[in-house]
């Protein structure tokens, strides 16, 4: 068989990848494609549908031949690999010794259109984005219907192909900032790029950063109001999310949905989160400060409470807040492992460790507890996911540094977390921006 | 590109850092009443070094002090620059060692004092690195956070105030300026002339707006006042003669009955123990601009290297007394950096642009 020559070796071993006979008008044709990928009975009968509406007699056979679609120019082993494994098939056309490759219907493997997992929302739209990326474009460009909005689209990586999209407005995003992302993410379009680390490599930041240079959100409204303010988002194939470039410190704390409240209300949600940021990175600090090093500064009452509650605890207050901040962040990290139908176990153990026992067993003091719990619930106000893991950590250097120096330590902390991120840019656009007007692009 | 929000909040911050620790002690020293005169006298000299300095920075256009001297000569710019640097290295010395002696006194009685120098030192250095634009941002952020909180503890100070300690307003003494010639009113310059150099270092970088920071100067002024009048309308003047850090003692007397703490004068003394870390920071970041112009090094070696040497240097002074004679041989330093520089830079900058037109 003629076709026998171009199929190369490995594909024939696959178990899913299929050769089927058919005639096309009068041609036979042999179509090649992998039936995991294809929804087989669907594509035939189209093929069948269109060989009747333009039949080999009326064109002819070049013609009739790319009604079908685009025909394969010097068919190598290697093209035929690469376009079956991206979920096309291929049309032999044996009489004529040519490849037709065809996009037949696929098989459905995304899921459909659902609510967020991660982010709620309240107030607003609640469609979620999905792992196909032409489904994400589609999305994004329904909530910003402008003409402005340009979409590029890069295939990346060395080996396998991978689709990488950079949607911008036009009209809003600065010239300097476009020709930075696309100059880095076209000098290494044969990186193979996974995750987010690779991701953010190609892009050219620092690995050892503690904030996120991607602010990543799964909601197409989310994503329009990055595209409005001047940022611009790339979408990754199989990564059902948007990633906002430059992230900016006030993501930290807006949500587009926001708008959706009365102003009042927003700015005061607004301030809440804020100060739920301070809070967590503060309160555990403090307590170790006040505790350990500076008791003289809290109310005399106050701190003969504190200093009788802790009576029996056999170690210092850093100790006594680490193990329990440790067991809290184990905690949190459980949950995420765990398949929902376990998840309250967890809660329940939780909740009696960290309830009265741990407490009766001596091992730490009351306030602690209430410290505790003030913390992890603040550290969950901020947006994003990935912004409150950031933010768990600053919590640790402001720990030691106050088991230290007391409350000097604790402000000084806070010092260090400020310059730092006041020293993080992202294509010269400072972290610390509220946004990024157009024409302003360094600090 | 336009700064003026980071270039005024880097500006107060810097200052209030000076201004409530060692000032007050110096003014109230000076003279026993009218204490608004030296205060005023001191602020009038402030404003009249700030607007000459920025004047004469204008000549030289999107270029600092460092190459705007240097278009005299590199011979009259070394000459001018060696004070500067020299004034700079003892501000780095008496600012960490006067700081970290204050902090040992006040709050943390058991800690080392070296603990307390290597603490300020390192993180005035981490700063000093990330360069002069993140210590711009780092200003601003740390205006927005501890700002509410001075404010809130300052309106609360006047809790126990008795009006009747600001008279008599003023007396013969006072009103010949004979506390100009006073070795502690020289000192008080202290609170003025530490901040104002960085003015006429960022233009490289980015512009801001002269103007705005005069006006701004003008929020420094109720500062300079309440920073004495506090201990004075508290205490009178006789009993805050008496104390080392007569404002601290003041904020120390405040109660407020709804809040947890007790000593609430400590969060807002180290709310300015961070400011004088950011004025570290940016002095720090000076001096290494003008060591480059001649010997050029890698920042993120220098600064590390200069820091080594000022905790050594701190290390070797073995008590308070040597602190205050470093500081008043600052004075010297002090009056060159307010005179001459200002006047230095308005000459060579008109000749400057005499030649270029």
């Amino acid at each position: 068989m003629l076709l026998d020559r171009y199929i190369p070796p490995p594909l024939k071993e696959d178990s899913d990848f299929f050769i089927r006979k058919t005639r096309l008008s009068q041609l036979s044709v042999n179509i090649i494609g992998y039936t995991s990928l294809i929804d087989l009975p669907r594509t035939l009968e189209l093929l069948h549908k269109q060989a009747e509406s333009g039949t080999v007699a009326d064109l002819n056979a070049e013609a009739f031949m790319e009604s079908f679609g685009k025909p394969v120019k010097a068919p190598d082993e290697s093209t035929i690999m690469t376009t079956v494994t991206r979920g096309d098939i291929l049309l032999y056309f044996s009489e004529h010794d040519a490849f037709i490759s065809v996009t037949p219907v696929p098989k459905v493997l995304t899921r459909s259109i659902e609510a967020p997992t991660t982010e709620n929302v309240l107030r607003g739209a609640i469609s979620s984005l999905v792992e196909d990326i032409e489904t994400n474009i589609g999305m994004i460009k329904k909530h910003a219907a402008t003409q402005q909005l340009r979409v590029k689209s890069y295939s990346i990586g060395d080996r396998e192909g991978k689709r990488l999209s950079l949607l911008y407005r036009e009209d809003k995003l600065d010239l300097a900032l476009l020709r930075a992302i696309t100059g880095k993410i076209e000098s290494r379009l044969d990186w193979d790029v996974k995750n987010l680390q690779q991701l953010s490599d190609m892009l050219g930041f620092s690995r050892w950063s503690f904030v996120t240079r991607f602010n990543s959100t799964e909601l197409p409204q989310e994503a329009e109001r990055g595209l409005s303010q001047g940022k611009a988002i790339l979408l990754l194939d199989r990564m059902p999310f948007a990633l906002v470039v430059p992230s900016l410190l006030w993501d930290l704390f807006a949500v587009d949905n926001d708008h959706n409240f009365p102003v009042l209300l927003m700015y005061l949600v607004r301030l809440l989160r804020i100060v739920g940021v301070l809070t967590n990175m503060i309160v555990p600090g403090l307590y170790v400060a006040l505790v350990s090093v500076n008791p003289d500064v809290l109310r005399i009452e106050l701190a003969l409470s504190i200093a009788r509650s802790r009576v029996d605890v056999p170690y210092p207050a850093i100790v006594e807040t680490l193990l329990l901040l440790i067991i809290l962040e184990l905690i949190l990290e459980a949950s995420i492992r765990l398949p929902k139908s376990i998840g309250p176990t967890l809660t329940m153990v939780g909740g009696i460790i960290l309830g009265q026992a741990v407490v009766s067993a001596k091992l730490v003091s009351n306030l602690l507890i209430i410290i505790l719990a003030a913390t992890t619930i603040s550290s969950s106000t901020v947006v994003g996911f990935q912004n409150s893991i950031s933010i768990r950590v600053f919590k640790y250097l402001i720990l030691l540094l106050s088991a230290f120096y007391g409350v000097l330590g604790l402000l000084s902390g806070l010092v260090i977390i400020c310059a730092y991120l006041a020293s993080i840019t992202s294509f010269g656009i400072p972290y610390l921006h509220f946004y990024k007007p157009k024409g302003d692009s360094r600090g | 590109m336009d700064k003026t929000l980071q270039t005024v909040s880097l500006y107060l911050l810097s200052h209030m850092g000076l201004i409530f620790f060692l000032y007050p002690t110096d003014i109230i020293e000076s003279v026993n009443i009218g204490h608004w005169l030296p205060i005023l006298t001191g602020f009038a000299i402030h404003l009249a070094v700030i607007a000459m300095y920025m004047k004469g920075m204008s000549y030289f256009p999107r270029m600092d002090l460092v190459d705007g001297l240097r278009t005299a000569g590199n011979a009259v710019a070394i000459v001018l620059l060696l004070p500067v640097a020299a004034y700079l290295v003892m501000i780095c010395v008496i600012t960490i060692r006067a700081y970290s002696e204050v902090v040992t006194i006040v709050f943390l009685s058991s800690t080392p004092l070296w603990a307390i120098m290597a603490l300020l030192l390192s993180i005035s250095t981490y700063v000093a690195m990330l360069g002069i634009e993140a210590i711009f941002r780092t200003a601003l952020l740390l205006f927005v956070l501890f700002i509410p909180l001075t404010v809130f503890i300052l309106s609360y100070a006047f809790q126990n105030v008795d009006w009747l300690y600001a008279l008599p307003v003023m007396d013969t003494h006072t009103a010949t300026f004979a506390f100009v010639q006073e070795r502690s009113f020289l000192l008080s310059l202290f609170a003025f002339s530490g901040g104002f150099l960085f003015l006429g270092f960022v233009q490289p970088h980015f512009r801001y707006k002269s103007r705005s920071i005069l006006w701004s100067s003008l929020i420094l002024l109720p500062l300079f006042l309440l920073s004495v009048y506090l201990p004075v309308l508290t205490f009178g003047q006789n009993t805050a003669e008496k104390f080392q850090f007569p404002f601290i003692m003041t904020v120390d007397t405040i109660s407020i009955d709804w809040l947890m703490f007790d000593r609430i004068s400590m969060f807002f003394l180290l709310s300015m123990i961070t400011f004088v870390i950011l004025f570290l920071a940016t002095v720090m970041w000076k001096l290494i601009r003008i060591i480059r112009f001649k010997w050029n090094a890698k920042p993120a070696v220098l600064i590390p290297a200069l820091s080594v040497a000022l905790f050594v240097t701190c290390m070797n002074i073995p008590d308070w007394k040597h602190v205050s004679d470093l500081l008043w041989w600052n004075t010297f330093f002090r009056i060159y950096v307010m005179v001459i520089i200002p006047a230095a830079t308005i000459v060579i900058g008109v000749r400057y642009r005499k030649r270029r037109v």
